[in-house]
């Protein structure tokens, strides 16, 4: 539990993290609004093709935040101080305190999952709000399991870009690749062009929790169980890569 | 000082060329672009030749992973500045190089001298991919149109990654910049494009698209090569001025 405390204090008093708390609580708003001023015609007009997507998209295409949130928590730990005052990292002291490895790894993950569940609750507040504000009477009724299923997304999307990180040990790979795969033509979509497995890839699979109405593969409850299996998965290989791993190399 | 400036600026460039290749993350993006491209590439060629015969256009499917590879790029500028950041180098720097606006538009000219090989090959090596497998099915080109658009496609990508490294010098931190820029160019513009369709042409991406888009008759292509080229060259103009006066001002 002490361990728990430490890592969302180091979390909170991160220098990039009010990037994360910004992105995550403001784009989705931002994009679900700007969706909802451009399709208000048709909805009005009862012609939207996309009136089950209105305001999910927003919270599709606003997980940034918790992915530099994921990022960063680890990427931090291994970030070199400057020659000046030593080129120390700080997961040598992390693990001093910490000794064991694995409760290390919990701890922090841990703090990621809290911070990120709240971040995703404070996002669909606002974002249905905006909604309701944009829309009036026309807003579609919102579904409790679904804005659940938003909340595991960002969860899940949050402990993936972690357990990438650990295993990269450098912030730049994943944000790069995750920050892209959350762009509106993902690496998955083209990949399920060519093969229907694709179809299975962590982000695809747990969109489904939320998202495509039209042209649905998996259902709800196994979308989420398949992006749940993907990020155990990976945080066994981190935990495995961890715990093996030369702190100094 | 009494080095004449000419010598100086030659000696000033060689520095910064000597930083840049040496920092070993400039070769790894670049080789994982390069595989990741040639990838996309062939995922692109192989759901085109699934199309029509005759119908497909060798430049736009090699081409079509653009949007991707620039991602590679722009991580390339951003790493360019804000390495000089991360162990204090920006101390070392300016204490043999003391005038600060030479040495940041010397940097400038040192990535450019790195990006331009480096996307034409990146580029051209895609739309040769296309070629080869495609041969036989698409229409055929002309090697004046292909040069063309591949010097368009280079351009764009320089032009890229130097608006990159100055947003990089700007913010000093890579997460920060990587987040930002990666952000604009893979969420916010897309989504604009939907939103803003009045102004969308004058944003620096969509207008650097019309740089290497081959025109074809079923879109309307709103402006031409050259105006492209123009708007994004200013956007890339204002935002390295912008680093500089910054870099002159702040304490280091």
């Amino acid at each position: 539990m002490r361990a728990f405390n430490a890592e969302l204090s180091k979390l909170f008093s991160l220098p990039g993290i009010w990037l994360a708390f910004l992105i995550g609580a403001f784009a989705p708003v931002f994009i679900a609004s700007m969706d909802s001023i451009a399709q208000k015609e048709e909805i009005i007009a009862g012609v939207s093709t996309r009136l089950p997507e209105v305001g999910y998209i927003g919270l599709a295409l606003g997980v940034q935040g918790v992915i530099i949130l994921g990022v960063l928590a680890v990427s931090s730990e291994y970030l070199a101080e400057s020659s000046e005052s030593g080129g120390g990292q700080q997961i040598t002291t992390s693990l001093t305190v910490v000794s064991s490895r694995l409760h290390f790894l919990l701890a922090k993950a841990g703090a990621v999952t809290v911070i990120s569940i709240l971040l995703s609750v404070v996002a669909i507040i606002t974002t249905l709000s905006a909604t309701h504000l944009v829309l009036g009477e026309y807003t579609p009724a919102f579904d409790w399991l679904k804005l659940i299923g938003a909340v595991l997304y960002w969860t899940f999307t949050a402990l993936l870009a972690f357990g990438i990180t650990v295993l990269t040990k450098n912030g730049i790979i994943p944000l790069a690749v995750l920050i892209i795969n959350t762009s509106v033509v993902s690496f998955s979509f083209l990949l399920s062009k060519v093969t229907k497995l694709a179809l299975y890839l962590p982000d695809r699979a747990g969109a489904e929790m939320f998202m495509f109405t039209s042209d649905r593969f998996l259902t709800p409850f196994t979308g989420g169980l398949v992006m749940f299996a993907w990020v155990v998965v990976l945080f066994i290989a981190a935990a495995i890569v961890f715990h093996r791993r030369d702190v100094a190399s | 000082m009494s080095v004449p400036s000419s010598r100086k600026i030659t000696q000033i460039l060689r520095a910064e060329l000597d930083k840049l290749v040496t920092l070993p993350l400039t070769w790894l993006t670049l080789i994982v672009t390069f595989i990741l491209n040639l990838l996309l590439a062939a995922a692109f060629t192989s759901a085109g030749l699934q199309g029509a015969a005759g119908t497909q256009s060798i430049l736009k499917i090699g081409l079509a992973s653009m949007g991707y590879l620039q991602a590679g790029f722009i991580i390339l500028g951003i790493l360019a500045t804000c390495s000089e950041y991360t162990g204090g180098q920006i101390r070392t720097t300016l204490t043999t190089v003391p005038w600060r606006g030479l040495q940041l538009s010397t940097k400038y000219l040192a990535l450019a001298i790195i990006t331009i090989p480096a996307a034409f090959i990146i580029a051209a090596s895609g739309v040769l991919y296309a070629f080869i497998r495609m041969r036989d099915t698409a229409v055929v080109i002309e090697i004046d149109t292909m040069i063309k658009t591949l010097v368009g496609a280079t351009g764009y990508l320089t032009l890229t990654t130097l608006l990159s490294a100055a947003i990089g010098a700007l913010l000093r931190r890579t997460t920060p910049a990587i987040v930002v820029l990666l952000s604009y160019y893979f969420i916010v513009s897309p989504l604009s494009r939907d939103f803003l369709p009045s102004i969308k042409n004058y944003f620096p991406d969509t207008a650097g698209y019309y740089m290497y888009m081959p025109p074809s008759s079923d879109e309307i292509n709103v402006l031409t090569p050259m105006q492209g080229t123009g708007i994004s060259m200013l956007w890339t103009l204002i935002f390295i001025t912008v680093a500089i006066v910054f870099y002159r001002k702040r304490d280091a």
